[in-house]
């Protein structure tokens, strides 16, 4: 094993010296060592360089070649060094003049035998026999001895491994055509059907065959194939080339397409693979399924082999099995002429992975559903035309011609429906031989040759009907009044490809690579800009509710939130993938370099448009602190880190590569979560688009009065939408609320300084508003419904109202300021300074005064015997009735998730700071929420020791958090943890002394943003949080450190982006 | 026809709408009087060009007409550059076409040259029972005039394969400033009408003049540009609209 690797590292090295140039040049682009191995030996993804050796091949036909000699694990490949010389290993640039002028990809399967050979003294030479037995190759290896001996080991195992695939092997070169060309002479061989080599078979071949000199094309391959092997053992010599340049003849065509392309290696591979796919998905629906039924019929129409059934059938079943195959391109129009313009040579199964290797390879991108291939390539040529023919595009920029409107159609469907067909595939044969350059060779060749009357053009329209023309003409005479009769011969398709290769020869692979490395980002970002501007305008009627900000900036977290997850699962994915099996080391490491870089742009076209419930925690970690986790959990460490450790440096940045949770603030998981993601799944695919969360958003956030809210949080636990809540219900929607408030629910600093100033220390705002859940359950079962009765008690809104103060006259004595939110509904409430103190004084008075009144009712209302639950009208009277619940339901709600561009720094910042201070509430997940149902469940009988327990708890929290806070009292404070009503008499006193601070301090910082603030909050917002400041019990440190932490903070944060956004009017 | 004398002024125009709702039959019907069942779908736009004679003057229009199929639209801002007028057409047998017509729509009005004029079209028009009934009403040349014409008749509708009422896509149109047409290509029902009353609603400012007819073109097609409104509403054939119903952009 160990030498392997050494001899891996080795073999890196010693990659054609070019590639390893390229490699330098485009390392970002994720053209990798392995990436470029595969591309120029046209071998599947799943093929890696194992090791490379110096060797001189000698062929049976005698010519002699120095090159390399390439492993990888199921393929042995060679390309020559230098053109047809044998002058040994010069390594002039082969790979910028096209394709070495020999070389091989010989699948290991299909070697018969391999002989070491007995030869001169210190030379080591090997001889390859191949599947067809009549070629037989010599390689003598240039190398040390030791790695001459590497190589063979190495080559030994894989010869072994690759043995299963014979059965594949036998399929393949049975359905090729050149083996019933090479053996139609000899009939004893026992092929008695002609392979199908596409339609044209039966409804002829595009062109006059005579004038193309079909027959003696098919002579001179049959010779060719007969010396150099054929399909899947050919080597390429020099003829080979200028074969396929004259023009491949019609039989032949498909499958030297596929040879040359390297989509007959994924079909020996995958022998199966495109029935197996028709028989899984037939019947089957979807979106690309229609699309390509609506173009079925308006593919080359002209052609009669698809005005027929079968033709069309075919070229049905092939888009459509590869629609399938891959949803992500699924189906884009020109697809169609694509596919009609192969089939004419080739069978479906050909076609189909012939399909896919133009779509992953040969026109990356030209598809997918952003078409960034397309746009990318049209900027690349814009930049060839700019480089090679400054005049022409000077002239073009200053007429306002945009070169692309004519020749995008060119890319987009190769030429074949700009190019009458025979001309369209001549150029086919070469771009399938030698890459993506050949269309831009093409491309500019028809510039420069039109380039006279190009000058003359001053629109569009002119350009267009030149070029329109000139492709109409391209078989008559380039030289039409020469005297010269050679000159006269040449057509003006011959006169373009001369031009295309060799004027433009220049224009190498490795130009287009740079170039599209170029301008990619350029392009993504403009297509990321557009997709962006046309999926906020159509979200729907439910966005409009929402700020254009405030949509843009949910857009922006949406798709952050996907891809950055995405990669981060995928990566942790090849990194397990990796340790667990060692042995393909190398081969992990290709797989993550690719998915790393490649995902992760919306521009690249989107792999998935949902969100599971774990992105979506994500999501809601990023725009509401409560969402985020009390105590990260541990559960996510890796279990590999350890064995990880040292290979990375034991630093934290790699670390967090393994949280599935990256960098960002580990997300809670609540009951609560859940239910909004169900609400928000409106289609019941246990995802969330876009759309779903920006509709979800607003049901939230673009409530426009405290009623929609209202009724919108009782929906989420109306689990059976008959308009009742039951017991358990109600308890899980007062963990909701204290899981919601746990963190506060003030807006939370930083995002207003109006805001700040009153609520300096959000957290502390929790403490009254555990006084109203409690008092929110208590009341609940007081006024629940039992459910024999079968149907609610209040039925309207307006009866309900009435029914609430009446209720609530009975309930309590003094209820004074109880009924004031109900009676002054809609007027502004300013409460004054010290009604706070009163409010907590009657809170207090209900908490004692009522027991037992509350207490007795509610000991019938909660007998787990009597089933009973509340109505919405019940539930809304029980929140009006409290100050706090309904400041919650009016604006606190909605403003704790916050959405503001700059407001996503914020929740990871509280999250650094309150994190483990409230583990013990009952906001993190289960356990603790498990805690607080017990609690609730164990005072069913005694209504009072709900507020009393939970307030205990809540001001263990308070505590703590103040200990956090100043971390050097932290151990001083902790024998006051005993009793829980001490404590509550302590923090009254307390609360005393420092509300007169407290109210200083508020109306210090208030004076300047009063305006904002006003404007920007709903009816009672100054009032009661002016009340929920003064409850703050013991602020002075907590209030320090969170305006230390909010300066900066707001500072970073422009308000007043989002508030302008919020203003101005809606712009859709 | 006095062809010489009058001033002649070239106006980009492109189509917009979603796949297969007739965008590209348009075109051809109005460049070429024709009609194709199965046309080659559009890849990425084709370029066509035909005149339009008003009393006063001559228009030619430069039609971009553009692919329907969703994941073309992120090329669409390359066709839609500099054009003075649009036509946004939907199938009036398919109501999730006008809602896609209604994001070009709106696409237009931010992205595109401010003062585009832009026509909303339903296709199809052959489809519904009430194929010929609008003549009077929905003829209207000017903004105005078609702004006028009230929704009357569609609350008649009957079982047809209309999922788009003359009245909701009508109010839309009227909300946000369009030309509102219902069509048919294959009739050839209210085309030529589209464009006239395109060509009239271009102000006379945005109109940069050309020297004449035909210049700056060596196609052969335009030959004698004396025709004028005929069946086809005063249209002449011109080169590149010429050769066989192959509508590919080069």
């Amino acid at each position: 094993m160990l030498s392997l690797s050494s001899l891996l590292s080795k073999a890196s090295s010693l990659i054609d010296p070019n590639l390893l140039n390229q490699v330098h040049g485009t390392s970002s682009d994720g053209q990798t060592p392995t990436v470029l191995f595969r591309s120029n030996f046209r071998l599947p993804d799943s093929e890696n360089p194992l090791a490379v050796i110096p060797c001189e091949l000698s062929l049976p036909t005698g010519e002699h070649y120095f090159g390399r000699l390439h492993l990888s694990e199921s393929f042995l490949c060679f390309s020559s060094s230098a053109p047809s010389s044998s002058s040994g290993t010069s390594s002039t640039a082969s790979a910028t003049a096209g394709p070495p002028s020999c070389g091989f990809s010989l699948p290991l399967v299909a070697i018969r035998r391999v002989e070491r050979l007995h030869s001169r003294s210190y030379l080591f030479a090997l001889a390859v026999t191949t599947w067809h037995n009549d070629q037989k190759l010599t390689l003598q290896f240039n190398s040390l001895r030791s790695t001459c001996e590497k190589f063979c080991e190495a080559l030994k195992k894989n010869l072994r491994s690759q043995m299963s695939e014979m059965k594949n092997l036998r399929m393949l070169v049975g359905s090729c055509y050149s083996e019933w060309l090479v053996n139609s002479g000899k009939t004893k061989d026992g092929l008695k059907e002609e392979p199908d080599a596409g339609l044209g078979m039966v409804w002829r071949y595009p062109g006059d065959a005579k004038k193309l000199r079909d027959r003696s094309k098919m002579r001179l391959w049959a010779e060719y194939l007969r010396e150099n092997g054929r399909n899947i053992t050919l080597i390429r010599q020099p003829t080979f080339h200028k074969l396929i340049r004259v023009g491949l003849p019609n039989r032949l065509r498909g499958e030297i397409w596929e040879l040359t392309s390297g989509s007959l290696y994924r079909r020996l591979f995958n022998p199966t693979l495109y029935t197996d796919t028709l028989t899984e998905f037939s019947g089957r629906h979807s979106l690309s399924i229609d699309e390509i039924e609506k173009d079925l019929n308006r593919s080359l129409p002209e052609y009669p082999g698809f005005q027929s059934e079968e033709g069309i059938g075919r070229l049905r079943r092939v888009l459509s099995a590869y629609s399938w195959k891959n949803p992500d391109v699924g189906y884009c129009q020109a697809m169609n002429i694509v596919v009609a313009a192969l089939l004419i040579y080739m069978s479906e199964t050909q076609a189909f992975f012939l399909l896919s290797t133009l779509c992953d390879r040969l026109v990356p991108g030209y598809y997918s559903q952003t078409m960034y291939g397309t746009l990318l390539d049209q900027r690349v040529f814009e930049s060839l035309v700019e480089k090679t023919m400054p005049l022409l595009w000077e002239h073009l920029v200053k007429s306002d011609v945009q070169l692309s409107v004519v020749s995008l159609p060119w890319f987009l469907s190769l030429f074949i429906n700009s190019m009458p067909l025979v001309f369209a595939f001549r150029v086919l044969d070469v771009f399938f031989l030698e890459g993506p350059k050949v269309l831009f060779q093409v491309g500019l060749a028809i510039l420069r040759i039109n380039g006279e009357e190009l000058l003359d053009v001053t629109d569009d329209g002119a350009f267009i009907s030149i070029l329109k023309n000139y492709f109409l003409r391209l078989d008559e005479s380039a030289h039409p009044r020469s005297e010269n009769e050679k000159l006269r011969a040449v057509t003006r398709f011959q006169e373009l490809m001369v031009v295309a290769f060799r004027e433009f020869s220049g224009i190498t692979e490795q130009t287009i690579l740079d170039q599209r490395l170029k301008h990619k980002d350029s392009v993504l970002s403009s297509i990321e800009s557009f997709a962006k501007r046309t999926t906020l305008r159509n979200l729907g009627p439910e966005s409009k509710r929402l700020s254009t900000s405030d949509l843009g900036y949910i857009y922006d977290r949406f798709y952050k939130v996907l891809y950055e997850r995405q990669e981060r699962l995928a990566a942790i994915e090849a990194e397990k993938e990796r340790l667990s099996d060692k042995k393909v080391m190398s081969s992990g490491r290709s797989i993550s370099e690719k998915s790393v870089s490649e995902k992760g742009r919306i521009g690249l076209g989107p792999s998935s448009q949902l969100m599971d419930y774990d992105y979506f925690r994500e999501f809601l970690a990023g725009v509401a602190k409560w969402a985020i986790a009390d105590s990260p959990s541990q559960v996510f460490t890796p279990p590999l880190s350890a064995s990880l450790e040292p290979q990375w440096g034991g630093n934290g940045r790699k670390k967090s590569m393994f949280n599935p949770w990256g960098d960002n603030a580990e997300p809670a998981d609540h009951e609560f979560m859940q239910r909004l993601f169900r609400r928000w799944d409106t289609d019941y695919r246990s995802g969330l688009s876009l759309q779903d969360v920006v509709a979800g958003l607003a049901g939230i956030k673009g409530k426009k009065d405290i009623m929609e809210s209202i009724s919108y949080f009782f929906e989420l636990y109306d689990d059976d939408g008959d308009g009742r809540v039951d017991r358990e219900g109600i308890l899980r929607i007062s963990e909701a609320l204290l899981f919601i408030t746990r963190r506060g629910w003030e807006t939370p600093p930083g995002i207003g300084n109006a805001e700040q100033s009153k609520s300096p220390d959000g957290k502390n705002v929790t403490d009254p508003f555990l006084g109203s859940v409690s008092g929110f359950i208590r009341r609940c079962f007081e006024y629940a419904d039992p459910d024999q009765e079968g149907k609610p008690e209040v039925s309207t809104g307006v009866e309900g109202m009435d029914e609430l103060v009446d209720l609530l006259d009975l309930a309590s004595d003094d209820e004074e300021s109880v009924k004031s939110p109900v009676k002054e509904k809609g007027t502004t409430k300013e409460l004054p300074i010290g009604e706070p103190k009163d409010k907590e004084k009657e809170g207090l008075k209900v908490d004692t005064e009522n027991t037992k009144p509350s207490a007795m009712s509610a000991n019938i209302a909660l007998d787990p015997a009597n089933p009973l639950h509340i109505t919405l009208p019940t539930f809304r009277m029980i929140v009006l009735a409290d100050e706090v619940l309904e400041h919650f339901f009016e604006s606190g709600f909605a403003e704790s998730i916050v959405l503001s561009t700059e407001g996503s720094k914020l929740p990871l910042r509280t999250a650094s700071i309150s994190a483990s201070t409230f583990t013990n509430l009952g906001g993190n997940g289960i356990a603790g929420a498990k805690g607080l149902r017990g609690v609730l469940d164990n005072i069913v009988n005694d209504g009072m020791r709900v507020a009393q327990e939970v307030r205990r708890r809540m001001d263990e929290a308070q505590k703590e958090l103040e200990r956090n806070a100043v971390p050097g009292k932290y151990k001083d404070d902790e024998e006051e943890e005993g009793d829980a009503k001490s404590i509550l008499e302590g923090d009254r006193d307390l609360l005393k002394g420092a509300e007169a601070a407290v109210v200083d301090d508020a109306a210090k910082l208030v004076v300047k943003p009063v305006p904002a603030a006003t404007k920007e909050s709903e009816d009672g917002v100054v009032g009661s949080s002016g009340d929920l400041l003064t409850v703050n019990t013991s602020g002075t440190p907590m209030r320090k450190m969170s305006e230390d932490l909010q300066t900066p903070l707001s500072a970073l944060s422009p308000r007043v982006e989002f508030d302008s956004g919020a203003k101005s009017p809606r712009t859709f | 026809m006095a062809d010489g004398p009058k001033p002649s002024s070239s106006v980009k125009l492109v189509l917009l709408g979603e796949a297969a709702v007739g965008k590209s039959s348009l075109v051809l019907r109005f460049v070429n009087d024709d009609f194709q069942e199965n046309r080659e779908p559009t890849i990425g736009a084709a370029f066509l060009t035909q005149k339009c004679n008003l009393p006063n003057r001559t228009i030619k229009f430069e039609i971009w007409d553009t692919a329907g199929q969703e994941r073309f639209a992120s090329l669409a801002p390359m066709y839609y550059r500099n054009a003075q007028s649009a036509l946004v057409v939907y199938d009036l047998t398919k109501s999730s076409s006008l809602a896609k017509a209604k994001h070009w729509v709106a696409e237009l009005q931010r992205q595109a040259s401010p003062g585009i004029v832009i026509a909303l079209v339903g296709n199809k028009l052959d489809l519904t029972s009430q194929s010929t009934g609008l003549e009077g009403s929905m003829g209207g040349l000017s903004l105005s005039a078609a702004a006028n014409s009230g929704g009357d008749g569609d609350d008649e509708e009957e079982e047809d394969a209309r999922q788009v009422t003359t009245a909701e896509a009508k109010a839309y149109a009227d909300e946000e400033g369009l030309l509102f047409y219902e069509t048919s290509a294959k009739t050839g029902h209210n085309v030529s009408e589209v464009f006239t009353a395109i060509a009239n609603a271009i102000p006379e400012s945005t109109l940069k003049t050309r020297g004449g007819p035909g210049s700056g073109r060596t196609g052969a097609g335009a030959g004698s540009a004396s025709e004028t409104f005929g069946g086809a509403g005063g249209v002449n054939l011109s080169a590149a609209g010429e050769t066989k119903g192959d509508a590919c952009a080069c």
